[in-house]
C-alpha cells in the first residue's frame, strides 16, 4: 500500500465544491424556517433612551421583535476574552452599526419593513474613532466596566497590566534583560513609527446561521470556525447546559479569523425562542463589514545596535485600535507584543502592547493574529537601519537572525527551522544583488525588497480531541471538530488515518461536525489544525490500531506480542488477515466496532512567557520586485517569492495553496485594503469602495518555496501554515519601493498619491 | 395588493422550463429558491465579486443584478449543469487536480466564468486568463492555482478535441 501522506490525493471536499453540491449554511432550508434581520445604530456612541417595537409587531408576517425590552437571558454579554458586547443594546450603542433590535418574519422584505418602524430614541454621546482620541484626557469612557473572565496566566517575562477607568482594555508587557543597559551598550539607536490598516476579512460567504430553539434545546447550523466556543457562548447567554446545545457546521465559505457565526447565532437563538420557529440570520456584505475587522495598529520601534550591526536591544510600543467590542483582540495584542522582536537575537527587550476601545467596528482575530502588523514594522525598521548604517539589508539580517535550535525566548520552543538558509533561498530567488534582468522601460522605477518574519503558531493552550472508529467491514470513520474552512483539513486527517492503517484514502471517511457527537476541539484557528488535531487523530488511529491488535490476539488466543500490524493487515504467526477479516474474527456475526481516542494539548508551563510552549514557529519569508510608475506613483508587484516551512508537506497542492492565498491576502493590506471612517462612520462597507486583490494583481511571477525541515510537533514532523505567507508581504513590497524610488513607506496600504508626491519631492 | 406574474419560457441546464415569476424577482433568488439550484452563491450583491455568476446563452452574467424575467427565451447554465453523463467537465476536474479552490464558495462562479472564457478563447495565455477572470474574486487561493486550473483544462479540452 502506497503512503497517503505527502501525496496530492483528491480532496475530500473537491467533488461537492466543483459541482455546487457542497451545502453551506445559507443553502439550508429547515422546515418552518423564517428570516431574521437586525436594526443597527446610526450613531457611533449614544445612550438608548427609549425603544418601542410595538408597531413592528403589528405587521403581518412578523413573528418576533427582539429588543432589551423583552430580551430575557442569563446574561446579555458575549465576547471571546472580555464579555463586552450585548446581543442587543441594553444601555448604549458604541459604534455606528451596533445592534439595537432584531425582527423575525416570514420573509426578509417583511422583516426589513418591520425594522423601519421600530422607534428608537437616542441621546448622542461624544465618540472617539482613533487610539489617540481614546487615550486623550477626558476622553469618553466607552465601557464603564471591563468584564474579563479571568486574568490571563502569563509566564516568565510576560505580564498583564490593569488600567482603571481607561479605554485600554488590555495591556500586555513582555520584557527580558534590561533595555536601559542595552541602550547604554549600543553604538547606534534608531526609532521609527509604523501604521498598519484595519482590514476586513471579507470571506465570500457572509455571517450566516440558522437557529432552532425548542423544548429539547437549541440546534444551530452555523458558518463558524469555532463550534465549541459558540456552544459555550450560547450556553452562557441562554443559561442552558452544553448538552442541550447542538452546533452543526455545514461547509464554511471562508473564515480568516473573523469570528464568523457568533453574532447571527446568538441573535437567531433569541429570535427563535420568541417566534418558536427556526430562524435564519444572514448578514449582507455591508453588515459583515460592520461586524468585525482587523485592529488598526500604530507601532513604535526603537532599536539599539553595535557599530558592526549586532542588535543589542529593542523597545517596542504597540497600539491596537480595538473598536467597540474586542472579541480576541486582547490576545492579538499579546501575540503581537510577544512577536515584536521578530526572528532576531535581541538580549534586551521591552514591549508594551495596548488594545484600546474606540467607537468603531468591533475587532478580533485576523489571519496572522498581530503578526503582519509587527512584521511590517520590524522588517521595514531593519531596512531603514541598514540604509542609515550603509549596510546591506541582507547582511544585517543574516548577522542577527536566530539559528536553528536557538531560543526565541528562554523557556519557549527553540527555533525549529534554518532561518539563514531560508533567507538565502528567497534572496537567491529574487536575484538579490544581481542586475535587473527585465527589459528597461521608461517612466518606471524598479526595485527589490526582502523581509523575514515568524510567528508563534498553533495558538496557546489549545486542546484537540478525536475519535477514530474501525467499523465491522474495515472502513474507518474519523470524528474531528476541526472545521473545513478551505484549508483542506478533512483531506489531511484522511491522509493521516489512511497512512496509519495502510489503506486507500477513500476507505477513511471524515465526518461533518455536530457537537452532539463530535469530540471537543478549541477552535480551527492559529494554523493549528494539521499539527494539533492531526496529532489527536494520529493518536486516535494508533489507539484504534492497538485495540484491534489486542482483540485479534484474544481471538487467536495468543499473547499480544505475537500480533503485528503490517501493510494494512494483521499478522499473527503464519496468518495474515485484512482489516475487515480481522474485525469479523474479533466481533463475529453480531457485529461491533473499535473506538480509538486521541487527545493533544501542550502543557501549561510558566517558564514560558505565554504560559505554554509554542506549538511550532510559523515562518514567513518573502522577496518582492516592484515597478513604480513615475507619473502616477502606482506600484506593481512584478515578482513575489514566498517561503515557509511546512515541517512535513502533507499535501503539496494544499500546502502551496495555503501559502499563496496568505501572500495575496498580504498584498491586499500592502496596497489597497483599509476601513475608512469619516465622523465616526465607516465609509467603505462594500466591494465598490473597499478594494480586494483581484486576478489583475497577481504578480506575473509568483513563486512559493516550501521547506520540509521536519521540526514540527505535528504528525510526521508537520507544522502549521496558512498565516506565515502573509507576514513578509507588506515589508518586502515597501522595502522594494524604497529600493526603487528612495521613498520610505511607513504606513500601509501604500497611498499612490502620497508616494508620487514624495517621489517628486526627491527629484 | 396583488402583483401581476410574468410567464417565462427558458432552458435551464439543457431542460425546457415554463414558470411564472414576480416582476421584481432577482435572478439569483429565482435560481436558488425557486429552482433549488443553490450552487449559485451570493456575496457582494452589487456585481463586483462574480460569486453569483451563471451563464445566459453561454455568456457569464451576475445573477444578483438581473431580473428573473430576463431569462425569458434564454438558455441558463448553472454549476449544477456542468457534470455530464461522462462525469465532471474538464474544468471541474482541473480545479480539483490543480488546487483551484479552497473554501469553494466562489468556485461555481469561477468555473462558469472560465467556461465562458474557454468558449471564446480555447487557447488563452496566462495574461488573457487573468484579464478575463478579473471579473470574479476569490479570497482563498491567491488566484495562481485557479489560473493553472484553467490553463490545464484548456489543454485537456484541446487534446480531447471537445
Amino acid at each position: 500500500m502506497s503512503a497517503a501522506v505527502g501525496k496530492n490525493i483528491e480532496r475530500v471536499d473537491g467533488y461537492g465544491k466543483v459541482t455546487g453540491k457542497a451545502a453551506y449554511t445559507g443553502d439550508l432550508n429547515i422546515p418552518g424556517m423564517i428570516h431574521g434581520k437586525v436594526l443597527r445604530s446610526p450613531h457611533a456612541h449614544a445612550r438608548v433612551v427609549k425603544i418601542d417595537g410595538r408597531k413592528a409587531e403589528q405587521i403581518p408576517g412578523v413573528l418576533a421583535v427582539l429588543s432589551r425590552e423583552n430580551c430575557q437571558v442569563a446574561t446579555p454579554y458575549i465576547g471571546a476574552m472580555i464579555k463586552d458586547q450585548c446581543l442587543v443594546a441594553f444601555d448604549k450603542v458604541r459604534y455606528a452599526g451596533d445592534i439595537v433590535a432584531a425582527v423575525a418574519a416570514t420573509d426578509e422584505s417583511i422583516a426589513e419593513k418591520a425594522l423601519a418602524v421600530i422607534e428608537v430614541e437616542y441621546e448622542e454621546l461624544p465618540a472617539v474613532t482613533t487610539v489617540e482620541e481614546a487615550l486623550a484626557e477626558k476622553a469618553p469612557l466607552i465601557h464603564e466596566t471591563i468584564r474579563r473572565a479571568r486574568p490571563p496566566q502569563y509566564g516568565r517575562g510576560a505580564s498583564y497590566i490593569v488600567h482603571d477607568k481607561s479605554n485600554i482594555c488590555h495591556h500586555f508587557r513582555y520584557q527580558r534583560g534590561d533595555i536601559e543597559e542595552g541602550f547604554k551598550a549600543s553604538d547606534f539607536i534608531f526609532e521609527d513609527t509604523f501604521y498598519f490598516p484595519s482590514a476586513h476579512h471579507y470571506p465570500m460567504e457572509s455571517n450566516v446561521s440558522v437557529a432552532d430553539f425548542n423544548r429539547e434545546g437549541v440546534t444551530i447550523w452555523a458558518s463558524t470556525q469555532g463550534p465549541f466556543g459558540l456552544r459555550q457562548e450560547v450556553s452562557r447567554v441562554f443559561g442552558l447546559p452544553l448538552s442541550d446545545i447542538r452546533i452543526i457546521v455545514p461547509y464554511v465559505g471562508g473564515g480568516y479569523g473573523g469570528a464568523k457565526g457568533l453574532v447571527p447565532s446568538i441573535i437567531g437563538v433569541a429570535l427563535s425562542r420568541l417566534a418558536r420557529r427556526p430562524v435564519r440570520v444572514n448578514f449582507s456584505a455591508e453588515e459583515n463589514f460592520k461586524t468585525i475587522c482587523q485592529p488598526r495598529a500604530k507601532i513604535i520601534m526603537k532599536t539599539g545596535l553595535k557599530r558592526d550591526g549586532t542588535f543589542v536591544t529593542r523597545r517596542c510600543e504597540l497600539f491596537l485600535n480595538a473598536g467597540a467590542y474586542v472579541n480576541s483582540t486582547p490576545s492579538v495584542a499579546e501575540k503581537a507584543g510577544y512577536r515584536g522582536h521578530g526572528p532576531y537575537r535581541l538580549p534586551h527587550v521591552l514591549t508594551d502592547a495596548y488594545a484600546v476601545y474606540t467607537n468603531t467596528v468591533p475587532t478580533g482575530s485576523f489571519r496572522g493574529f498581530g503578526g503582519p502588523q509587527v512584521a511590517f514594522s520590524y522588517e521595514s525598521h531593519v531596512d531603514m537601519i541598514a540604509q542609515r548604517m550603509k549596510l546591506d539589508p541582507l547582511d544585517l539580517r543574516k548577522k542577527n537572525l536566530l539559528t536553528k535550535g536557538e531560543d526565541f525566548a528562554a523557556g519557549d520552543t527553540p527555533t525549529d527551522c534554518d532561518l539563514k538558509g531560508a533567507l538565502a533561498l528567497v534572496a537567491d530567488a529574487i536575484g538579490w544583488g544581481k542586475k535587473d534582468t527585465l527589459p528597461v522601460k521608461s517612466g518606471v522605477k524598479r526595485g527589490k525588497g526582502i523581509a523575514c518574519a515568524l510567528k508563534d503558531g498553533g495558538g496557546t493552550k489549545k486542546a484537540s480531541h478525536a475519535i477514530v472508529k474501525i467499523l465491522i467491514d474495515g472502513s474507518i470513520v474519523v470524528f474531528s471538530g476541526s472545521v473545513e474552512i478551505g484549508q483542506g483539513i478533512q483531506t489531511v486527517l484522511q491522509q493521516i488515518v489512511a497512512q496509519e492503517f495502510s489503506v486507500p484514502a477513500d476507505q477513511v471517511r471524515v465526518n461533518e461536525i455536530d457537537t452532539r457527537y463530535t469530540p471537543f476541539d478549541t477552535a480551527t484557528n492559529a494554523s493549528s489544525a494539521t499539527t494539533l488535531m492531526g496529532g489527536a487523530v494520529l493518536r486516535a488511529a494508533i489507539d484504534a490500531r492497538e485495540q484491534l491488535m489486542q482483540s485479534a490476539a484474544a481471538a487467536f488466543s495468543v499473547p499480544r506480542t505475537e500480533v503485528e500490524f503490517d501493510d494494512g493487515s494483521i499478522l499473527c504467526r503464519e496468518q495474515r488477515l485484512g482489516l475487515s477479516d480481522t474485525m469479523r474474527l474479533c466481533f463475529g456475526d453480531s457485529g461491533g466496532e473499535i473506538v480509538g481516542r486521541g487527545f493533544f494539548q501542550l502543557p501549561t508551563d510558566l517558564n514560558v512567557p505565554l504560559g505554554s510552549p509554542t506549538l511550532f514557529w510559523e515562518i514567513g519569508f518573502g522577496a518582492a520586485e516592484v515597478e513604480v510608475d513615475e507619473s502616477t506613483g502606482a506600484v506593481k508587484v512584478l515578482k513575489y517569492v514566498s517561503l515557509t516551512d511546512a515541517g512535513k508537506i502533507m499535501h503539496p497542492v494544499q500546502c502551496r495553496g495555503q501559502d499563496e492565498g496568505a501572500a495575496i491576502f498580504g498584498l491586499g493590506q500592502a496596497l489597497f485594503e483599509d476601513m475608512v471612517y469619516e465622523n465616526g462612520r465607516l465609509m467603505n462597507p462594500n466591494l465598490v469602495d473597499y478594494r480586494l486583490p483581484r486576478f489583475r494583481d497577481l504578480p506575473p511571477e509568483f513563486k512559493t518555496i516550501l521547506l520540509e525541515e521536519g521540526g514540527g510537533r505535528g504528525p510526521y514532523g508537520a507544522k502549521g501554515m496558512g498565516e506565515g505567507g502573509i507576514l513578509a508581504v507588506a515589508p518586502a513590497i515597501c522595502n522594494a519601493v524604497y529600493n526603487a524610488t528612495g521613498v520610505r513607506i511607513t504606513q500601509v496600504p501604500i497611498k499612490t498619491e502620497k508616494l508620487l508626491e514624495a517621489m517628486n519631492d526627491r527629484s | 395588493m396583488s402583483e401581476r406574474l410574468v410567464p417565462i419560457k427558458f432552458r435551464v441546464n439543457d431542460r425546457q422550463n415554463e414558470i411564472e415569476v414576480r416582476p421584481q424577482e432577482l435572478l439569483i433568488d429565482f435560481v436558488r429558491e425557486r429552482l433549488g439550484l443553490t450552487g449559485t452563491k451570493r456575496s457582494c450583491d452589487m456585481e463586483i465579486c462574480g460569486t453569483c455568476t451563471v451563464l445566459l446563452d453561454g455568456r457569464a452574467v451576475s445573477s444578483c443584478s438581473l431580473f428573473a424575467f430576463e431569462l425569458d427565451g434564454k438558455d441558463l447554465t448553472t454549476i449544477e449543469g456542468l457534470e455530464g453523463p461522462d462525469g465532471l467537465h474538464p474544468l471541474q476536474k482541473a480545479f480539483i487536480q490543480c488546487g483551484g479552490f479552497q473554501c469553494g464558495f466562489c468556485t461555481p462562479g469561477m468555473i462558469l466564468l472560465a467556461k465562458s472564457l474557454l468558449a471564446e478563447n480555447p487557447n488563452p495565455t496566462r495574461e488573457q486568463v487573468c484579464a478575463y477572470m478579473d471579473a470574479n474574486i476569490c479570497r482563498c487561493t491567491g488566484y495562481q492555482m485557479i489560473v493553472e486550473s484553467i490553463l490545464h483544462a484548456a489543454k485537456e479540452m484541446k487534446s480531447r478535441g471537445s
